[in-house]
């Protein structure tokens, strides 16, 4: 049986529906994140397994209970906000023991759940201070302690880390995942970034346009890319994204065209991918590690427009002319190029842009997949 | 600081305090006066007095004017938090409400405002006189608490549309009950509309007259406005004991506006949205 369930939830509002028909279940002790764009749903999502928001339809269970429509302190859940919501004129302690307050718990076990969540959190030395007197890290800390006093059935979070700067986000990142394996607790977790996502998760749900797009592990994710969506929107920098036609079938061999005056790409796809037709429009999705000088295919010549060296590896971006990427807002039109190590390239110079042919993903023009890359990418061989 | 500003802020300062003297001025008059004698007052009426003497304190406090204070405190207390309980709740379900109809119980309170207490003192006597509360501190207390809430609703409002939803909602997956948010995170967390509505509805109903005057006609239940009243004549008024029971009934509000003064302009900062 699975700790949380979410079957065919629908949330409509007066103009807009916010959810249509979203369902995924989740086993005890795992971490789940949900990623999208904002506005995809992800936090309506949240908050309707909270019971913050009362969902059209559909059913939520939390370890064998329907909570559909029960009260959210009745549900088994503790929420995470990405503003902290602690109580200002409340000390740290009485932040984190206010449920078992409200409970009417006795003091001694206040006493004693509040000071065992400081302790995991290492926020003693913090307990009789108001919240104001803490900084953003300290808060989200408190804010977490609150939930771990609790002992929920299923931890919420809602962006907790987006409030910090990318230094203590790293961090805490770590530390959720200490947390997680420490508590051992079920854990649902949105956030809009794809590396909290990659990082954290047992299992990622990517949303958007209020459905799911897909659910896996991050890595399946990134191999394995249901839907161009998916494929654009994990992983950073993002797929290079390429508009091609079908312009030969022969067996399971598709031929492309990519535009005048550039050589055609065939691609062998494998039994049980669903062929195109000829003359289809499609789009090629390419990682931008696995784009570079080597590779069996010549793709175009292109001039390096930006180079962001990063030491470790360097992030080339180049104008290819006659290729034109798809993906003319996110990345100016510019293919992205990661080099695993520090480049001389400069911006002006010629390149070849050349790929292995195993590298390529093929969607259909409604997003679906037809073709997968083989995760062994030739780049790093 | 450009020039320009520069100017600007001595002609605000300057007409800031050209206002305080001309509100400080009667205050003035009224301390002095109240240390002086009938005829120093006549002779002599903006110039310290020679000597400073208690006795209109000891003239106006032998009047009744512990009494009037006692009723005065009484009537503006129940009268100041009737208002402020009745209109906060209000002002949350007004404010967190999401159906239509609840715009227009809003503009109904609000339009409540608008009406002048003299157009509906007749009935509001009869009202009065027919609950029987006639002669009693009640009779002032409540038409007051009636006609403080739409004001002080709006200054609710206003405040509890800025207030973070979140931590009404971390309360509720805290175990709160939509009264037990109200009462234990929400209006913990008001003090400035608590305190500017306070302030305004305490100097309101300390001040207010002319009810008081129409349904208190006994003595030992009177206010300090209408009590002081009674200190003058038809044809006489014994004016420095006028003004040292004024100077008295003036004690209270400096209090509690200096007490509060902090969320008091906080507040007012924020309202009209």
């Amino acid at each position: 049986m699975f700790h949380l369930e979410v079957r065919d939830v629908v949330k409509r509002y007066a103009r807009f529906t916010a959810l249509s028909g979203v369902s995924f279940a989740a086993e005890r002790g795992e971490f789940v994140v949900m990623v999208g764009p904002s506005g995809c749903g992800k936090s309506t999502l949240l908050r309707s397994i909270a019971g913050l928001e009362q969902i059209s339809s559909g059913s939520v269970s939390i370890a064998g209970h329907d909570i559909t429509a029960a009260e959210p302190s009745d549900r088994g859940v503790a929420m995470v906000f990405q503003n902290y919501a602690l109580y200002p004129h409340m000390t740290v302690a009485q932040n984190m023991g206010f449920a078992l307050k409200v409970a009417r718990r006795p003091k001694s076990e206040i006493n004693a759940a509040v000071m065992r969540a400081a302790e995991i959190l290492r926020i003693t030395d913090h307990l009789a201070k108001y919240p104001k007197a803490l900084s953003g890290g300290q808060k989200q800390r408190v804010a977490i302690g609150r939930a771990i006093t609790r002992a929920p059935e299923v931890f919420l979070f809602d962006e907790p880390l987006s409030n910090l700067d990318a230094a203590l986000r790293s961090q805490m990142r770590i530390e959720l995942s200490r947390l997680h394996r420490q508590l051992g607790a079920t854990m649902l977790y949105v956030t809009h970034d794809q590396t909290e996502a990659m990082t954290m998760a047992d299992r990622i749900i990517v949303m958007n346009g209020g459905t799911i797009e897909q659910i896996g592990s991050p890595l399946d994710l990134y191999n394995k890319p249901a839907t161009r969506f998916v494929a654009g929107f994990i992983g950073s920098p993002r797929m290079n994204f390429v508009a091609a036609h079908v312009l030969r079938l022969a067996g399971r061999s598709v031929g492309f065209s990519l535009g005048a005056g550039l050589a055609p790409l065939d691609l062998e796809f494998a039994p049980g991918e669903t062929l195109p037709f000829l003359g289809d429009a499609v789009v090629l999705g390419i990682r931008p590690e696995a784009l570079g000088d080597s590779g069996e295919i010549h793709l175009a010549d292109a001039d390096v427009a930006v180079v962001e060296a990063l030491g470790r590896e360097t992030l080339v971006y180049s104008d290819a002319h006659a290729l034109r990427t798809t993906d003319s807002e996110s990345l100016d039109g510019y293919f992205a190029q990661l080099v695993p190590s520090q480049s001389d390239k400069r911006p002006g110079q010629r390149v070849s842009l050349r790929a292995d042919r195993s590298a390529f993903v093929v969607f259909a023009a409604d997003g679906a997949t037809l073709h997968d890359a083989s995760p062994a990418l030739a780049h790093h061989k | 600081m450009t020039p320009r500003s520069r100017t600007v802020a001595i002609g605000l300062h300057a007409i800031v305090s050209l206002w305080t003297l001309f509100v400080l001025l009667p205050v003035f008059v009224m301390v002095i006066s109240a240390f002086k004698s009938q005829a120093e007052l006549f002779t002599r009426p903006l110039s310290l007095p020679k000597q400073f003497s208690f006795a209109a304190f000891e003239r106006a406090w032998g009047i009744g004017i512990s009494g009037f204070l006692v009723n005065s405190l009484l009537v503006t207390a129940l009268s100041v938090l009737i208002i402020l309980l009745a209109s906060s709740l209000a002002a949350y379900v007004l404010a967190r409400s999401e159906r239509p109809v609840m715009r227009w119980v809003y503009v109904a309170i609000v339009a409540g405002f608008a009406v002048p207490l003299q157009s509906v003192m007749v009935p509001l006597y009869q009202l009065v006189s027919s609950a029987g509360l006639l002669n009693s501190r009640l009779a002032i207390a409540l038409p007051y608490a009636a006609y403080g809430i739409p004001f002080t609703t709006m200054l609710f409002y206003t405040f509890f549309l800025e207030f973070p939803r979140e931590l009404e909602e971390a309360a509720r997956l805290d175990g709160c009950g939509r009264i037990e948010v109200f009462f234990r995170i929400v209006l913990p967390l008001s003090g400035p509309a608590i305190a500017s509505g306070a302030i305004f509805q305490a100097v309101f109903n300390w001040n207010e007259f002319i009810l008081a005057l129409l349904m208190l006609t006994r003595a030992e239940v009177r206010t300090l406005p209408v009590g002081i009243y009674g200190l003058t004549g038809q044809y006489s008024a014994d004016w420095p004991a006028l003004m040292a029971g004024l100077a008295i009934a003036t004690v209270p509000l400096i209090i509690i506006f200096l007490l509060a003064q902090r969320h008091f302009v906080r507040s007012l900062a924020g309202l009209g949205k």
